[in-house]
C-alpha cells in the first residue's frame, strides 16, 4: 500500500508541479509595429504558410511536384524582399494520404500557420473540412471539385472537374469527334473527384442528348479491360475519364486492343507523363487532357522560366504539371497576401476578406485569370486542351489554347449562389 | 454476343493467372496445413528483382532471376522463421506470415518509388485479333503455362516419391515420420515450389494486359483476390485451384458487365461465401474431421 | 496488474488533458479507439478461437448506425435520436449484425472462416458506396451529430475551464473515450472470468468436447460474435466522433477496410491472443506508433525521403508479429509476468 502511494505521488507530482494551465487558450489577434493587424502564423518578420502534402502515398508524384512549385515561388518572393515587409516560410508535413495521420497532424500544424497553400487528397480534405471552417483557415486543396466550394475558406486555383468535362466535351464536338445523340461512356473514380467530373458530363449530356453510360470504379482498381469491353458493346463514340493515370493507361490500352479506338477525354489528374514509358504509350494518341493550368513544358515565358528554375534547383524527381501549378497557386496566395497587406489586416479573417476581393489574380498565363469574388462558383471556366507527346519534357502539348465553352458559362456549380 | 464472348475470353485468361496463384496457396497448405498470407509479398519480391535487373541483363534472364529469387525467399522464410517455431500450430504460423507479408511488401513498395514497373515485356500489349474477338497474348501464355504447371504438379503429387511423401505428411504427420519421411524436406520443397509459382505469376500480373498497373500495391491486392480462388476450390485440392481460379476470373468479368464494376469485387467474395456455407471446405477440399 | 496499481494510472490518464496539446490528445484518442476494437477481437479470436477479418466491417456498421440514429432529418436518412441512445443503439445493431454472421461460423472453421469473414469487408465497401442515404456517399460523406450527455456537448461549445485550462472539444472527447474504454475493459475482464469466458475457451479448445460438457456450441459462437461486433461497433462510433465525419471508403484500403481488419488482428496477436490487457498494449503499438512517430518527426525532422513514420511503424508491427509467434506466443501481455518471475528467481 505504501509503495502504491509513493507511486501515485511520483507520477502525479511532476504533472502538478509543471504548473496548472500550461496549455494556452485561444490566440488573439494583435497589432504590430507597422500598423498591420496580425494573428496566427504571422510575426513582425515572417508569415508561415502550411503544406499538407502526400509525399509518400499514392499521389506522391503530383504532390511532390506541387510542393516543389510552392518552394520555388517562396524562394523567388523572398529574394525580391518578401511581402508586407515579411519573409514567407513554408511548414511542410507529409500525411501519406492517410486520413488518420492528417487528422492528428492538423492540430499540430494549424496553430503555426496563416493558411494552407496545399492540402492534397480528397479523403484528407473530407476529414479536415470542418476544422478548416471552424478555424477559418483559408486553404487551397490540390483537388478541383466544385463540391468543396460549399466551404467558404476553400480557394480552388483553376477551374473545377465538372467544368473541365463540359469544356472538353464541347471541344470534342467542335472538332467533329462527337455529335448530338451519340453514346458515350464515363468511367469515374468513386468519391469527390469522380462524382464532380460526372456532374459535368451529365449536364452536357442532357443539353446534347448524349446517351451516357456511367461506370463507377474505385481508386485502387487498375484493370479496365472488362469495363471497356462493356462500353464497346454499347457502341460508345467517346470515353470520358475521371480517373487515376494508371486507369487512364488501362482504358486507353484496352480501347486500342479491343479495336474501339474512340477519342478519350480525361480530367486534369487523369494523366501522368510516366504513362509515356508504359506499354500503353502507343495507345495514348486518342487521349485529350482538359486542364486549367498549363503543362510543364508550356510554350509561355513564365512556364519556361519555372522549368529553368526547376532544373537549376536540382530536384531529383522528374517534373510534371504539378510544378507550374504549385508555383501558380503560391503566386495567387501572393496576390491575396498583398491585398490583405493593403487592408492592413494579416489575420485569418483578413485573408478571407482579401481572397474575396481578389477578382483578377494574374499568374502570367500559368492558370486562366481567376476571380474569387463570387462564393461557391469556380474561379474560372477556361481550360486548355492538351495531348500526350513523349518528345517534350512534362509529356503533353497544347492542341487548344485557353477557351470557355458556352455550355460552361450557363452551368451552375453545386454551391453557386 | 461478341461482348459476351469477349468477356468470357477476358475472364478465362485472368482465371489462368488466379489458378497459378491459388496453386501457390494449395502447395503449402497440402504439405503443412499452413495458409501463407505472405504469398502476395513473394509475388512482389520476384517482380521487383525482374524490374531492377532487366535493363542490365535483358528480360529473359531477369525473368529467370525473378522466379528463382521468389522461390529462394519463400524457402528462406520457411527455414529461418517457420521451421524455428516447431511447437507452433498451423494457425499461429499463418498469423506469422502476416507479419512477414507486411515487412516485405512495405519495403518493396517503398523501393519502387516512381519507376515504371511493367515486366511482361515478352507478351504484354501485343493482342491478337480473331474474328472480332481480341485475345490478349499475356492471357494466352498464362493459360498455357498454368496448364503445363498444374498438370505437372498433379502428376508429381500422384506418382513421384516426393508427391507421395507430401500426401502422406498431409494425412498424418506422425505416421509419415514413423515410416521415414523427412518432414522438413517435404515442407521446405513445398515452400520453394510456392515461391517459384509466385515468381512466375508476377510476370503475367504486372502487365498492361492483366492489371493495367505494373508492379505496385495493386499487385499485392491481386494476390489477395486469389484467396477466394484457393478457398473456393478447396485449399488442399489441385483441381480446386483450377476451378477456383477460373471461377474468380469469370465471375469478375461477367458481373462487371451484367451487374456493375463496383459490385464485381464484392461478387467474387460473395460467391465464395455462398460456396463455403454449402461446402465448408470448398468445392473440392477434404472435409476436416472433428477429433475429440 | 494488481487492482490498486490502476489508481495512479487512472489519475495520470485523467490529468493528461490538462497538459497535453491537442495533437497528442488526438493521438491518444486514436489509440483508445484501437484498444476498444482490439478487446472485442481478442475475445472472439483469442478466447473463442474464431478467426475474423471482418472487424473493419463491424466498425462501419457501428459508425453508420450512430450517424443515422443521431442524425438530423434532411438530405440523408436520420432519426434525430438522443446521441447517447444512438450510441447504445449503434452498439446493439452491430451486435445483431455479428450474430447474423455467426451461423456461417457454425459451418466454416479456422482459416476458412477468416477468409469467409473477409467477404463482409468487401460487402461493406460496396454497401458504403451504394447506400448514400445512410452513409452520405464517398463524395461528401456525412457529418455525425455532436455527442451529448444529458445536454452537455462534447464539442467546443460553451466555456468550461479547469485549473486554468479550457476544456474544449478535444479534451472532452478524451474523457468520453476514456470512460468508454474503461467500461469496455471492465466488462471484457468480467466476461472472461465468468462462465461465459469458460464456455468460449471450451469451444476454442475443442468443440466436440465442449458439447459433451454441456456447452451449447452454436449459442456460444453466436454470443461471442455478438459481443465482439458490439465492441467493433463502439469503436466505429468512436471513429466517426474522432474524425468528425462519416465517410465510406473509396477502396478496400481505408478506414473500414482490409488493412484495418488486419491491423486489429495484429494488435491481438502482438498483445497475446485472448488477453484483454494485451489487446490494449497491441493497440498502443499498432495504432499508436504511427501517430506518435509522425508527431515527433515533424517536430524533430527525423524521417526523410521514402522512410516515413507510417513505414517504420509497419516494420515494427510486422516484426512484432513474427517475434511474438516465434518466441512468446502469449504476446506482450505475457512478457511482464515472465520478467517479474525472472527477477524474483535472481533475487532468491
Amino acid at each position: 500500500m505504501k509503495r502504491l502511494l509513493a507511486m501515485t505521488v511520483a507520477l502525479v507530482l511532476p504533472l502538478s508541479l509543471a504548473a496548472c494551465g500550461t496549455k494556452g487558450g485561444a490566440e488573439t489577434n494583435t497589432g504590430s509595429a507597422d500598423g498591420v493587424q496580425t494573428g496566427v502564423g504571422v510575426t513582425d518578420s515572417q508569415i508561415t504558410l502550411g503544406v499538407m502534402a502526400d509525399l509518400s502515398g499514392p499521389f506522391k508524384s503530383l504532390s511532390t511536384a506541387i510542393t516543389h512549385g510552392n518552394e520555388l515561388w517562396v524562394k523567388d518572393l523572398n529574394a525580391s524582399g518578401g511581402v508586407c515587409g515579411r519573409q514567407v516560410k513554408l511548414e511542410i508535413v507529409d500525411h501519406g494520404y492517410k486520413a488518420e495521420t492528417a487528422k492528428t497532424l492538423y492540430p499540430q500544424l494549424e496553430p503555426k500557420v496563416l493558411g494552407f497553400v496545399q492540402l492534397t487528397g480528397s479523403p484528407i480534405m473530407a476529414a479536415l473540412g470542418k476544422d478548416i471552417e471552424t478555424d477559418k483557415v483559408t486553404t487551397t486543396p490540390a483537388s478541383w471539385s466544385s463540391e468543396l466550394l460549399g466551404n467558404p475558406y476553400v480557394m480552388i486555383v483553376g477551374t473545377t472537374y465538372d467544368v473541365e468535362m463540359i469544356d472538353g466535351l464541347s471541344y470534342l464536338q467542335k472538332q467533329g469527334l462527337l455529335k448530338d445523340g451519340d453514346a458515350v461512356g464515363h468511367i469515374y473514380v468513386d468519391g469527390e473527384y469522380g462524382a464532380n467530373g460526372l456532374r459535368g458530363s451529365k449536364y452536357y449530356a442532357e443539353q446534347h442528348n448524349l446517351k451516357l453510360s456511367e461506370v463507377k470504379i474505385t481508386s485502387t482498381d487498375t484493370d479496365l479491360t472488362n469495363v471497356v469491353t462493356g462500353l464497346k458493346g454499347k457502341g460508345v463514340k467517346a470515353i470520358l475519364l475521371t480517373t487515376t493515370p494508371k486507369q487512364t493507361g488501362s482504358a486507353a490500352a484496352a480501347s486500342k486492343a479491343l479495336g474501339l479506338n474512340v477519342p478519350i477525354l480525361g480530367n486534369n489528374p487523369s494523366f501522368d507523363p510516366a504513362l509515356l514509358q508504359s506499354p500503353a504509350a502507343s495507345a495514348l494518341n486518342k487521349l485529350y487532357i482538359v486542364a486549367s493550368s498549363v503543362p510543364y513544358s508550356a510554350d509561355i515565358p513564365k512556364a519556361k522560366e519555372i522549368a529553368q528554375k526547376y532544373q537549376a534547383a536540382g530536384y531529383k524527381e522528374p517534373p510534371n504539371a504539378g510544378v507550374p501549378y504549385g508555383y501558380a497557386v503560391a503566386e495567387v496566395w501572393g496576390s491575396v497576401l498583398r491585398k490583405a497587406c493593403d487592408n492592413k489586416d494579416l489575420t485569418r479573417d483578413g485573408i478571407h476578406k482579401a481572397m474575396q476581393q481578389t477578382t483578377s489574380a494574374d499568374t502570367e498565363g500559368l492558370v486562366a485569370a481567376l476571380n474569387f469574388g463570387s462564393p461557391g462558383a469556380p474561379a474560372t471556366r477556361q481550360v486548355y486542351v492538351a495531348q500526350p507527346d513523349a518528345s517534350v519534357p512534362g509529356g503533353t502539348k497544347y492542341v487548344q489554347q485557353l477557351f470557355e465553352a458556352d455550355q460552361a458559362k450557363t452551368y451552375k456549380a453545386p454551391h453557386e449562389q | 454476343m461478341t461482348t459476351f464472348l469477349q468477356l468470357m475470353v477476358n475472364g478465362l485468361g485472368k482465371g489462368a493467372v488466379f489458378a497459378l496463384l491459388a496453386l501457390g496457396f494449395v502447395v503449402i497448405y497440402k504439405a503443412t496445413e499452413v495458409v501463407n498470407f505472405a504469398h502476395g509479398s513473394l509475388v512482389l519480391f520476384g517482380g521487383y528483382l525482374v524490374l531492377v535487373t532487366k535493363d542490365h541483363i535483358g528480360w529473359a534472364a531477369a525473368a529467370i532471376i525473378g522466379i528463382l529469387s521468389a522461390g529462394l525467399l519463400a524457402l528462406a522464410v520457411e527455414r529461418l522463421l517457420l521451421a524455428r517455431s516447431r511447437h507452433a500450430d498451423p494457425f499461429s504460423l499463418a498469423l506469422l506470415t502476416i507479419g512477414v507479408d507486411v515487412i516485405i511488401t512495405e519495403e518493396i513498395i517503398r523501393r519502387l518509388g516512381v519507376s515504371v514497373p511493367f515486366i511482361g515485356d515478352a507478351w504484354d500489349a501485343k493482342p491478337i485479333q480473331l474474328g472480332g474477338i481480341t485475345l490478349f497474348r499475356t492471357h494466352l501464355v498464362a493459360l498455357l503455362v498454368a496448364t503445363v504447371l498444374i498438370t505437372a504438379f498433379f502428376l508429381a503429387s500422384r506418382y513421384t516419391n516426393w508427391g507421395i511423401a507430401m500426401r502422406a505428411q498431409a494425412e498424418n504427420r506422425e505416421a509419415a515420420a514413423l515410416v521415414g519421411i523427412r518432414s522438413s524436406r517435404v515442407t521446405a520443397s513445398a515452400w520453394l515450389l510456392a515461391g517459384l509459382l509466385a515468381g512466375i505469376a508476377v510476370l503475367f500480373i504486372a502487365t498492361q494486359d492483366f492489371s493495367g498497373a505494373g508492379l505496385s500495391r495493386g499487385t499485392h491486392s491481386i494476390a489477395l483476390a486469389a484467396f477466394p480462388a484457393a478457398i473456393l476450390g478447396g485449399l488442399d485440392s489441385t483441381v480446386g485451384a483450377i476451378v477456383g481460379g477460373v471461377a474468380v476470373g469469370l465471375v469478375d468479368a461477367l458481373s462487371t458487365y451484367y451487374v456493375s464494376f463496383a459490385f464485381a469485387k464484392s461478387a467474387v467474395f460473395l460467391v465464395m461465401l455462398v460456396v463455403l456455407v454449402v461446402r465448408p471446405a470448398g468445392l473440392f477440399g477434404t472435409r476436416e474431421t472433428t477429433r475429440v | 496488474m494488481s487492482r490498486l496499481a490502476w489508481i495512479p494510472v487512472g489519475i495520470v490518464l485523467l490529468l493528461l488533458p490538462l497538459y497535453l496539446e491537442a495533437p497528442w490528445l488526438k493521438a491518444g484518442q486514436y489509440m483508445m479507439i484501437g484498444a476498444v476494437g482490439a478487446i472485442g477481437l481478442t475475445l472472439l479470436t483469442g478466447q473463442a478461437g474464431q478467426l475474423s477479418l471482418a472487424h473493419g466491417f463491424f466498425l462501419l456498421v457501428g459508425a453508420t448506425s450512430y450517424t443515422v440514429l443521431a442524425g438530423p432529418k434532411g438530405d440523408h436518412l436520420g432519426l434525430g435520436l438522443d446521441p447517447l441512445i444512438s450510441l447504445v443503439g449503434a452498439v446493439a445493431i452491430s451486435a445483431l449484425a455479428g450474430m447474423a454472421f455467426a451461423p456461417v461460423a457454425g459451418r466454416v472453421r479456422g482459416i476458412y472462416l477468416g477468409v469467409a469473414s473477409l467477404s463482409l469487408v468487401f460487402l461493406g465497401l460496396y454497401l458504403g458506396q451504394a447506400a448514400e442515404s445512410l452513409t452520405g456517399g464517398t463524395s461528401t460523406g456525412r457529418d455525425p451529430a455532436t455527442f451529448k450527455l444529458f445536454g452537455f456537448p462534447f464539442s467546443n461549445e460553451g466555456d468550461l475551464v479547469v485549473a486554468g485550462v479550457p476544456i474544449r472539444g478535444t479534451e472532452r472527447i478524451w474523457y468520453l473515450f476514456l470512460a468508454l474504454l474503461a467500461l469496455a475493459y471492465w466488462l471484457a475482464r468480467g466476461a472472461v472470468r465468468t462462465r461465459i469466458g469458460r464456455a468460449w475457451r471450451a469451444v476454442r479448445d475443442n468443440e466436440a468436447a465442449a458439447a459433451a460438457m454441456g456447452v451449447d456450441v452454436r449459442r456460444t459462437k453466436a454470443s461471442v460474435f455478438a459481443v465482439s461486433s458490439a465492441y467493433a461497433g463502439l469503436a466505429g462510433v468512436m471513429t466517426v466522433l474522432w474524425f468528425d465525419i462519416l465517410k465510406p471508403d473509396e477502396s478496400e484500403y481505408g478506414t473500414y477496410g482490409v488493412n484495418t481488419s488486419i491491423a486489429f488482428l495484429a494488435m491481438v496477436i502482438i498483445g497475446g491472443l485472448g488477453s484483454v490487457g494485451g489487446a490494449v498494449i497491441g493497440a498502443l503499438v499498432v495504432f499508436g506508433l504511427p501517430q506518435v512517430l509522425t508527431l515527433y518527426s515533424t517536430d524533430l525532422g527525423w524521417f526523410t525521403g521514402s522512410v516515413t513514420p507510417v513505414l517504420v511503424s509497419s516494420f515494427v508491427y510486422g516484426a512484432a508479429i513474427v517475434l511474438v509467434v516465434l518466441f512468446e506466443p502469449g504476446g506482450l501481455a505475457a512478457v511482464g509476468p515472465r520478467v517479474k518471475h525472472r527477477i524474483r528467481e535472481l533475487r532468491s
